[in-house]
């Protein structure tokens, strides 16, 4: 069959590219969603394939840094025929306001999203003021 | 391939790897020859396919949905996926929100259609989903896996 034929060829030439040296590498900026309100931020991070073991949050000074290392899932014999996603870890940092608790920070991950909150410290949260009713 | 080099890891050139990011987006729209079956960088899920000499390997990467919630169909050699992932009930209740300042992932119904090599077996096939990537595995046709041939030497 010559049309097998020509894909092997093709396949075999775009495997060069992602040898295992330059997947390690690889690393994507995760897309996040940041909420906020009145006890503190949350922030969703897209990461599939990382397991909690893997996961990695730290903050320096003001930095907050996330990164997550994927999993390995492939066999070692697999043969890339299409990819749309290259990555091997994830990694992205935020500079964080004077008013989060960096102490309280909760981090955890299921199925690949990442979920952080970041209470804001006690003395920033807006208090309610009662208005007294002569 | 330079741009794997350049890892950016202060926030300012993260936040310019975004926008790199986004102009791919946008040249990609305007590429002049692409897979009929292909997508744009960003598309949600994002798709690989590999092969062993057994089987034929999909690598669905769809974090946060709740893997009964994931429609897999697979008829003729194309394998279909769709879905939903409401990014804003994933945040809860408690604490209520009471804005955003970044909304960034998907959010809403999606559909991927992904066509696979003639050698796959429909009959054989299993899923799984873990740390949000769905792993569909695919036998291939008896008589499609590589033989190898034994030379009697005389």
């Amino acid at each position: 069959m010559p049309a097998e034929a020509t894909r092997e060829v093709s396949v075999k030439q775009s495997e060069a590219p992602v040898s295992e040296e330059r997947e390690r590498v690889r690393t994507i900026v995760p897309p996040v969603d940041v909420y906020e309100n009145s006890e503190g931020i949350i922030l969703l991070a897209d990461m599939p394939g990382v397991p909690k073991e893997n996961l990695d949050v730290q903050v320096d000074k003001d930095v907050l840094t996330i990164k997550g290392k994927i999993a390995k899932v492939v066999p070692d014999n697999l043969k890339p025929l299409y990819a749309e996603f290259g990555a091997a870890e994830y990694e992205r940092a935020f500079t964080l306001g004077a008013d989060v608790d960096i102490s309280k920070i909760d981090a955890r991950i299921s199925k690949g999203v990442l979920r952080l909150f970041l209470p804001k410290l006690e003395e920033v949260r807006p208090k309610k003021i009662e208005i007294q009713v002569e | 391939m330079l741009r794997s080099w350049i890892v950016p890891t202060e926030p300012f050139f993260a936040d310019l790897e975004r926008m790199r990011a986004e102009m791919e987006r946008l040249f990609d729209l305007a590429a002049p020859i692409g897979n009929i079956r292909g997508a744009i960088r960003g598309t949600f899920p994002a798709v690989n396919v590999g092969e062993t000499p057994e089987n034929v390997l999909v690598y669905i990467f769809a974090p946060g949905i709740d893997p009964d919630k994931l429609e897999l169909t697979l008829e003729k050699g194309v394998l279909t996926v769709s879905g939903e992932r409401d990014t804003s009930k994933e945040v809860g209740e408690n604490p209520d929100p009471q804005g955003y300042h970044r909304r960034e992932r998907f959010s809403g119904k999606f559909r991927r259609v992904i066509s696979l090599p003639e050698s796959v077996d429909p009959g054989k096939v299993s899923a799984k989903y873990s740390n949000g990537i769905l792993t569909v595995t695919i036998g291939k046709r008896e008589e499609e896996k590589a033989r190898k041939i034994e030379v009697a030497v005389e």
